[in-house]
């Protein structure tokens, strides 16, 4: 009898267990991959449960009222209820996630489960309202033949399934080019969109994967329950989730499924064998539920990365013997080697060199002040040109304004051909020009050489379906010929070394070799730097110039935003000079010299002339 | 024209709690830029303070007295053992976050283990309803107007003339500047919460008298609602706060009334979806500024 008792006991918590942890697995993409603290997730287990029940259940009962009623097979309102989560999840993921963020982001979808646990309870016609929709008994049972009392032994082993094939599918995620790109818009979306990342789609298609994982945790929920209704998931019992996934380890697939084990197995059931205090029914869940609180924020605060922290991926780079798939590479020696003036004649005829960028009464009013106004000018193909003026002179609103991460009030951007003007940053990263940032924008939780990967955008490697099939595991989307390049340009910035290290702990200056590697690694046809020796050591601004020479031999044209004129002077070609929102001289540094506005708007005060 | 009046008079003491609520809700996110999830907590442990002396005392001042006090206290453990410990460590807003959020969870639960989860309700007599001009008013319900308006002024005086709401404010344009100035952020933080805890411990008392019943988990639900209201008026200022509550508790009254109560919540949020989209820093800032420049 004793060992009956347990054995039901240990199915009932396996079974719990296998639900709660594809929960969380689910709440891992959205949370710890794409980095949003969605409140609203409970939502989707809820629905998921929701909707198997009044698709299998078949017609109402007056007085009970509910949508649909349907008698589907169980496995075809699996589907149903995946779908439902999805649908919802897309609908709540185009709204918080076009342009909100942080604790924005989670006050709408903490709206979002509020206004379905309303309707859920209040609305009758949907689910009956308080009393919930119930009578999924035994699903399957029949059809397959399964004995009443056996019933439980077979529904684990289906949980337990399920959760092996998620894990088996997050595994691939995780592993995958995909799975990177996520962990790059948690890390910095800016950098993200800056090569060539659509932030909201990607934004959204984790969202909606994790809704859709955790309508299907809820769809065996309801099986498990054969009922469901409001007091089953008050929105804010979703912390248990939360605690599961944040203890365990935001990000780790293994970790998430520790966190489960922890709080669901651990303290749930270690608190279960307490005696009743009696008169009071609540003191024991309570207790459990509070400690779970207690849990939650001790562990934000002592070990907010979990038991298992997200892996440092480690990827084996296919040692090649010198020669053969070199030959796709820029001559490396003119980047390490040429530290002497890196180019002989600074004014080479304008003429016959093609613009690669053309901006032409570009302007930007914030409020009342013109930050930048009728902006012209020209970048030659090919060729460094230097973008200088003094400080608020609307320089980094240009590149901004020119790279889609802010929309003009008029004028035209013109790259390589193409009208730019108010496209997104993603779509212009695309056609080849990328920009740096004041600071620089590394990925600080993923290595320096995913750092540099990931700099180039592969369309086709890094799809969700693509990270599903195919032999490596997830890992088969990160081609060699790209580890391979990685690793030479990593070498080329002294940075091999650094390759597994995150990019978080470097110090400044390798933090901007980083990207530059990275800026070598997308080749793109025209590269924006904003400031590249902000905060730099001067030997290391020898080898930025170097490097700016090197991107030029590449095929990449520079433009290069300086406060540091004599730097300029020696990589730029020609020179446009900024004040006050508009250009005021361009042309070679030399012939700038005896510029009296130049003089009297920047150089004056620089130099003296 | 007389049930609009009535709908009217019930929205002007719901928007007087609300905005209670809401101004204390504000002055936590000022001077510590992080909205607390738990806030909804010290209003329900001022309700229970306020329920414990009022059973053993049956005085109401001495009950409304403790429901500030102990609002005050919460408030101030909140901030003083997590809020500013995360600060400190630069655990980052969003850590901060989700802790207030196991804050909430834990003090809810912990209410329960107390005073157990069924309803419980004053003993307090709401009085005859009174003609006040167009309006019919309880006593109870003209007390709640009056005292929100007193302690209303009371905070316009400490925010906009004295030396601490100068501070204050300080803190809230500009925590390091207003530190590198000399001004002890860590003890105005402190101060504001324990501030903010009297008037939501308050409110909470005043809100629990107004419905008439309540549990561990009312504050939360009435939290979501002061959320509406502060957003809508601008996060982190308490007078824009104020007209927010006015809005968002007379739209409530106002649907509620002539739709139905029950969605509440739901109306709340749809018109908290509104406001954070279009204009995110609440409805009396100019639109199309991003919130993440």
């Amino acid at each position: 009898m004793i060992s009956q008792f347990w054995a039901q006991y240990l199915i009932s918590v396996l079974t719990e267990g296998a639900i709660f942890g594809i929960a969380a697995l689910g709440l891992n993409v959205i949370w710890g991959w794409a980095g949003d603290f969605d409140l609203a997730y409970y939502g989707y287990v809820a629905l998921g449960a929701y909707m198997t029940i009044v698709l299998t259940i078949g017609q109402p009962i007056p007085p009970a009222q509910f949508i649909l009623g349907l008698q589907l097979p169980y496995p075809l309102a699996m589907i149903g209820a995946v779908a439902s989560s999805a649908l919802l999840g897309l609908v709540v993921g185009l709204i918080a996630l076009r342009n909100l963020r942080g604790i924005y982001f989670s006050i709408v979808t903490l709206g979002a489960v509020y206004v379905l646990y309303v309707f859920a309870s209040q609305y009758v016609p949907l689910f009956d309202g308080y009393n919930g929709v119930y009578g999924l008994i035994n699903a399957m049972g029949d059809v397959l033949n399964i004995p009443f009392n056996d019933y439980p032994y077979y529904f684990v082993a289906f949980c337990l399934i399920l959760i092996v094939l998620v894990f088996l599918f997050m595994g691939r995620v995780s592993e995958s080019r995909f799975g990177l790109v996520l962990r790059s818009l948690r890390e910095d979306e800016r950098a993200a969109a800056a090569f060539g990342r659509n932030i909201y789609a990607l934004k959204l298609k984790a969202y909606v994967l994790g809704a859709a994982v955790g309508g299907l945790s809820g769809s065996l929920l309801a099986a498990y329950l054969t009922a469901f209704n409001p007091s089953a998931w008050a929105p804010l019992e979703a912390i248990v989730l939360y605690s599961a996934v944040l203890v365990g380890g935001r990000g780790n697939i293994r970790g998430v499924i520790l966190g489960v084990v922890m709080i669901f197995m651990v303290i749930q059931e270690s608190t279960r064998f307490l005696p009743d205090v009696p008169g009071h029914p609540n003191v024991i869940p309570s207790l459990r539920l509070s400690t779970i609180g207690l849990v939650l924020v001790l562990f934000l605060f002592f070990r907010p990365q979990g038991l298992i922290p997200e892996r440092r991926y480690h990827y084996h780079l296919p040692y090649v013997d010198s020669e053969p798939e070199s030959d796709t590479q820029p001559p490396t020696e003119v980047v390490t080697t040429s530290t002497g003036p890196v180019h002989e004649a600074p004014g080479v005829s304008r003429a016959s060199v093609p613009d690669i960028l053309v901006v032409e009464g570009l302007s930007k009013h914030f409020g009342g002040v013109a930050a930048v106004d009728q902006c012209s000018f020209r970048v030659p193909m090919g060729q460094v040109t230097g973008l200088i003026g003094p400080n608020g002179a609307g320089k980094s609103t240009a590149i901004d304004l020119i790279s889609g991460f802010k929309l003009p009030d008029a004028g035209t951007v013109t790259f390589n051909g193409v009208n730019v003007t108010g496209l997104p940053p993603h779509r212009i990263s695309r056609l080849g020009l990328i920009r740096t940032f004041q600071t620089p924008r590394e990925w600080p939780g993923l290595t320096v050489l995913e750092n540099v990967l990931l700099a180039k955008y592969e369309p086709r490697q890094e799809t969700l379906l693509r990270s599903l099939i195919g032999p490596g595991l997830g890992r088969h989307t990160i081609a060699e010929a790209d580890l391979l390049s990685a690793r030479e340009i990593m070498t080329e910035f002294g940075l091999s070394d650094l390759a597994n290290e995150r990019a978080g702990n470097l110090s400044g200056g390798q933090k901007r070799l980083v990207e530059f590697a990275r800026i070598r690694m997308a080749q793109p046809k025209l590269v924006i730097l904003d400031e590249p020796m902000g905060g730099v050591n001067p030997v290391l601004g020898e080898r930025m110039a170097a490097a700016i020479a090197g991107f030029v031999t590449s095929g990449t044209s520079v433009v290069v935003v300086e406060h540091n004129l004599p730097f300029i002077e020696r990589v730029a070609h020609q020179v446009v000079v900024m004040a006050q929102g508009a250009v005021i001289a361009s042309g070679p540094f030399e012939s700038l010299r005896a510029n009296q506005s130049v003089i009297d708007a920047y150089l004056g005060d620089e130099v003296g002339v | 024209m007389h049930e609009l009046f009535l709908t009217l008079g019930f929205g002007i003491v719901s928007a007087a709690i609300l905005s209670l609520s809401a101004v204390a809700f504000t002055l936590e996110y000022a001077v510590t830029n992080v909205a607390n999830l738990a806030h909804g907590e010290i209003l329900t442990v001022g309700a229970y303070a306020a329920y414990v002396v009022h059973q053993s005392t049956g005085n109401i001042v001495l009950s409304a007295l403790a429901a500030a006090a102990a609002g005050g206290l919460i408030a101030l453990a909140m901030q003083t053992l997590v809020v500013n410990r995360f600060v400190r460590s630069r655990a980052g807003t969003m850590a901060t976050f989700i802790a207030t959020l196991g804050m909430a969870f834990i003090i809810q639960n912990t209410l329960v283990i107390i005073f157990g989860a069924a309803n419980v309700a004053y003993t307090i007599p709401q009085g005859a309803p009174m003609q006040v001009g167009p309006f019919l008013w309880t006593s109870t319900e003209i007390e709640i107007i009056l005292s929100a308006l007193a302690i209303t002024a009371v905070l316009f005086v400490i925010i906009t003339y004295t030396k601490f709401g100068k501070a204050l404010r300080a803190v809230f344009q500009n925590r390091e500047l207003a530190r590198v100035t000399g001004i002890n952020s860590g003890f105005v933080a402190a101060a504001t919460w324990l501030l903010a805890g009297l008037v939501a411990g308050y409110a909470g008392f005043i809100l629990a008298e107004s419905v008439g019943t309540f549990t561990p988990y009312f504050g939360f639900s009435f939290f979501l609602i002061t959320l509406t209201a502060t957003v809508a008026g601008g996060l982190g200022k308490p007078f824009g706060t104020m007209a927010g509550a006015v809005i968002v508790g007379m739209a409530l009254v106002f649907t509620g009334g002539y739709i139905s109560a029950s969605y509440n919540l739901a109306f709340a949020f749809a018109i908290l979806a509104i406001v954070i989209l279009v204009r995110p820093r609440g409805l009396f800032t100019k639109p199309g500024r991003s919130m993440f420049e």
